[in-house]
C-alpha cells in the first residue's frame, strides 16, 4: 500500500531513523559538517543557508554508511578483516580526480609519519574550538 | 585543509554500520534455516570488521571533499545567480552529478 513499501530499502531507512546511537553519531557528524561547510563557504566569500548545510550533512552520513559497507565487501572481499587505505581508493574508482587525489593524500600519510603528520594533527586539534563555536552558533 | 571530521566519530560510524550490517546478514541467515526459532545465538558476529588508521584518516578526508565539494559547486551556480548566499535550489541544481561524482 505504501508507496515507499516497494522502493528498495524503504524501510531500512525507517528503522534508522529511530536508532538512539545513530542520532547521536549524526548529530555529532553534523556539527562537523557545519563547521567545515561553513569554512568552505567562506572561502568562496558566500553565506550558506542552514537547510542547505543539514542537508549535505545527511547526504554526507548517509554515503558515510555506504562507504564503511563498501569498505566492509572490499576488505572481506581481499580475504581481510581490516580496512586499509586501498580499500578507500577503490571507492573512489570511479572518479578518477578523486581516486588521484586520494592517493596522493595516502602517500602524505605514509611518507608524514614524522615531523610533518605532527602538524597535521596539531592544526586538526585546533578543529575543536571551531566545532565548538559552531555549536554556539546554530544553537538559537 | 584546516578542519576535518575527526577520525573516532569516522570510525564510530563505521562500526555502527558495520554491526548493523552483520545484525542483519544474522537475522536473515536465521530466517532462512529456521523461521522459528528465537534469535538469542548473536555470538555468531565474531567478524567484526575493522579499520587500520590511516584508513579512517583517508576516509575523513573523503568525506571532507564531498562537503567541500557541495558547497563549492553550489557556491559556483548562487555565483552565477548574483546571490551571496547559497539556497537550497542552488544545491538542487548540483545535485545530481554530485551524486554520481561520489
Amino acid at each position: 500500500m505504501d508507496p515507499m513499501e516497494g522502493g528498495f530499502n524503504g524501510s531500512d531507512y525507517e528503522r534508522e531513523e529511530d536508532d538512539e546511537a545513530t542520532n547521536h553519531l549524526r548529530d555529532r557528524f553534523r556539527l562537523s559538517t557545519i563547521s567545515i561547510a561553513e569554512s568552505e563557504a567562506k572561502r568562496n566569500n558566500m553565506e550558506i543557508s542552514q537547510p542547505v548545510v543539514v542537508c549535505i550533512s545527511d547526504l554526507a552520513f548517509k554515503y558515510a554508511e555506504q562507504l564503511a559497507e563498501d569498505l566492509e565487501l572490499f576488505a572481506h572481499h581481499a580475504s581481510r578483516k581490516s580496512v586499509n587505505m586501498n580499500d578507500v581508493i577503490l571507492s573512489a574508482h570511479r572518479n578518477k580526480n578523486l581516486a588521484d587525489s586520494l592517493r596522493s593524500f595516502s602517500y602524505d600519510l605514509m611518507k608524514g609519519k614524522e615531523p610533518q603528520s605532527e602538524k597535521k594533527r596539531k592544526k586538526s586539534s585546533s578543529k575543536e574550538d571551531k566545532t565548538l563555536h559552531s555549536v554556539l552558533h546554530i544553537d538559537p | 585543509m584546516e578542519n576535518s571530521f575527526d577520525q573516532d566519530l569516522i570510525y564510530a560510524i563505521f562500526k555502527m554500520a558495520w554491526s548493523k550490517k552483520a545484525l542483519e546478514r544474522e537475522k536473515n541467515e536465521e530466517g532462512e534455516t529456521s523461521k522459528g526459532e528465537e534469535r538469542a545465538g548473536t555470538s555468531k558476529r565474531n567478524r567484526p570488521t575493522s579499520a587500520n588508521s590511516n584508513a579512517v584518516k583517508l576516509s575523513c578526508e573523503l568525506l571532507r571533499l564531498f562537503v567541500t565539494e557541495a558547497v563549492q559547486r553550489a557556491a559556483t551556480i548562487a555565483e552565477a545567480e548574483g546571490g551571496n548566499k547559497i539556497e537550497a535550489t542552488h544545491l538542487e541544481r548540483i545535485l545530481p552529478q554530485l551524486l554520481l561524482d561520489f
